[in-house]
């Protein structure tokens, strides 16, 4: 019967879940769980599923916000085109140039098979092993970054796309972040504002002021000395 | 020519220059009886400042923006929207917007998000129909050194080939939409007022240009209008409306209005459409589930010059969940 309802909660939401093939999908009144804790090192290991109430769906007093889909987006998608007649080799390993995503997420804790399911090349999976869609990749990365992910559902982190009122639609995590290069790269800005004609810029006073820290290390010093 | 005779061409000038100026007087009263006739060809000629005549008096008796009847709005729109055919050549759009019943405007912004890309600035600029010539940019991004936040140390003409640069946080200043605003107060005609939706607006039309709200603004929101501003027609916003992006004149103050003509249809504010970090968050504060209510249960928030009792309506916060000690 909870599968049922389950279903049909799908349906409702449209966007973020719908894509979803796995119907592991509760309702909201059992979904709240906390995933159990794993280690990172480890993941890549297979880890058998635990009962799906430890699934986590979404927060218990909001439904999760609509997602833009982002597999259109992927140059390689799907996935199995290629990878369907290749090996799964499970070992971290130096991957050839033309598949080199430039890893440096985790610093080197992380491997693809870690977010990549090895048994579906066109899902995601946790790290307990669930089939996540490649639209839903927000719930891949909140495993770790909970925090911000907790902040992204509820809207203090993410951009938000068209309108500020009624169900939230928001970017995925990879939208803006490389998933495999997450730092945000450095640009140029937006020109400087102009000065009204016949005036110079304010010249901008360039003297020394001590941060707070900077006072509390120097009267540290004083004390010492004495 | 002696004394007496000088003293008589003088009397003689005044006398001419009195008669020339009953008889301009004259003309015009004509040019008054003629509109009267029907002869509305002449006095639709853009004469008077590139505006008709018909234009220019119903510009000049305009009353203020609350008084005006449906219909006497209705008529400053459409004389508007002929103004900017005139200037620029380009078919807009004017009309009034209306606070959403049960909305009261909020702004959060998350400084750890910000990285000084200006993109909200330009956004602004595109939307709002500003002056491309004059100093006039709603936004300022502040760079501040880390660990600073006096507003005396900040520079906003910074312009590195990279941001963010090391070192530095930027802090993006605008209207902070006051509750109690202190422009409202010092304007000596109340042309600008706290909406029912909290935000402050202008009538352009009604301001005379003294800027004392200028001064009176602790937070250098309000900007002056020194020159006719100038606007490449091709980029002009077509979609306006009374209080917010309308062309505006010379000799008027403007500032940020959480873009009236479209966060009262539902619409984002063009600054947080243009933020590519996701900073920005606008919202209504009544709405217990909005997301800018969730910001100010859970995060750690601040206003600028919260001392000085203006109530902005505009926070900042971080991605800390709370203050680290």
């Amino acid at each position: 019967m909870a599968r049922v309802i389950g279903s049909l909660f799908v349906f409702f939401i449209p966007g973020a879940v719908l894509a979803v093939e796995e119907p592991f999908w509760l309702p909201p009144s059992e979904a709240y769980s906390v995933l159990a804790p794993q280690t990172a090192a480890k993941a890549f290991v297979e880890i058998p599923l635990g009962p799906p109430e430890e699934q986590f769906i979404q927060y218990p007093d909001r439904p999760a916000p609509h997602v833009p889909p982002r597999k259109d987006k992927l140059t390689f998608y799907p996935c199995s085109q290629c990878h369907e007649y290749w090996e799964t080799i499970p070992e971290p390993r130096k991957l050839l140039p033309v598949h080199d995503v430039g890893l440096v997420h985790g610093q080197g804790r992380l491997w693809c098979l870690v977010c990549h399911d090895p048994d579906d090349r066109d899902h995601l999976r946790t790290v307990r092993g669930d089939k996540v869609d490649f639209n839903d990749a927000w719930r891949v990365c909140g495993q770790c970054h909970s925090n911000r992910q907790k902040d992204w559902y509820y809207g203090a982190h993410g951009k938000r796309v068209s309108t500020w009122d009624g169900e939230p639609t928001r970017y995925n995590c990879t939208h803006c972040h490389n998933p495999h290069r997450p730092p945000i790269i450095q640009r140029k800005p937006q020109p400087k504002p102009p000065v009204r004609a016949g005036l110079e810029p304010m010249q901008r006073q360039v003297r020394h002021h001590q941060t707070v820290w900077e006072q509390h290390s120097a009267k540290r010093e004083e004390v010492r000395h004495d | 020519m002696t004394e007496k005779a000088k003293l008589e061409q003088t009397e003689d000038n005044t006398d001419l220059a009195r008669r020339h100026f009953l008889k301009r007087l004259g003309m015009v009263g004509a040019t008054g009886v003629a509109t009267a006739t029907g002869v509305a060809k002449a006095v639709n000629q853009p004469a008077w400042g590139g505006s008709s005549m018909l234009d220019a008096l119903g510009d000049f008796f305009q009353d203020h923006y609350v008084r005006m009847t449906d219909q006497e709005k209705q008529d400053a729109l459409e004389r508007i929207q002929r103004k900017a055919k005139r200037k620029f050549g380009v078919d807009i759009t004017c009309e009034e917007t209306k606070p959403i019943p049960g909305t009261y405007f909020g702004y959060a912004l998350n400084i750890s998000k910000c990285r000084g890309y200006r993109e909200c600035v330009e956004g602004c600029i595109r939307e709002n129909n500003q002056g491309r010539d004059s100093q006039v940019q709603y936004i300022r991004v502040l760079e501040m050194n880390d660990g600073d936040h006096n507003l005396e140390h900040s520079d906003h003409y910074y312009d590195p080939e990279t941001v963010p640069t090391e070192g530095k946080w930027y802090l993006p200043v605008q209207c902070m939409q006051c509750d109690n605003p202190p422009c409202v107060k010092a304007c000596p005609v109340e042309a600008t007022w706290l909406d029912d939706d909290g935000i402050v607006v202008i009538d352009y039309n009604w301001c005379i240009g003294c800027r004392m709200c200028m001064a009176a603004c602790p937070y250098w929101a309000r900007h002056f209008n020194w020159t006719e501003p100038q606007i490449p027609p091709e980029a002009l916003n077509p979609v306006t409306n009374y209080l917010g992006n309308r062309p505006r004149m010379k000799g008027v103050v403007e500032k940020c209005h959480f873009c009236t003509q479209r966060t009262r249809k539902g619409r984002q504010p063009a600054c947080m459409e243009a933020c590519p970090t996701g900073a920005r968050v606008f919202g209504n504060l009544l709405d217990p589930n909005s997301e800018i209510r969730y910001i100010l249960e859970n995060k750690t928030v601040f206003r600028l010059k919260e001392e000085l009792g203006t109530e902005p309506k505009f926070w900042y916060y971080t991605d800390e969940a709370r203050a680290r000690s």
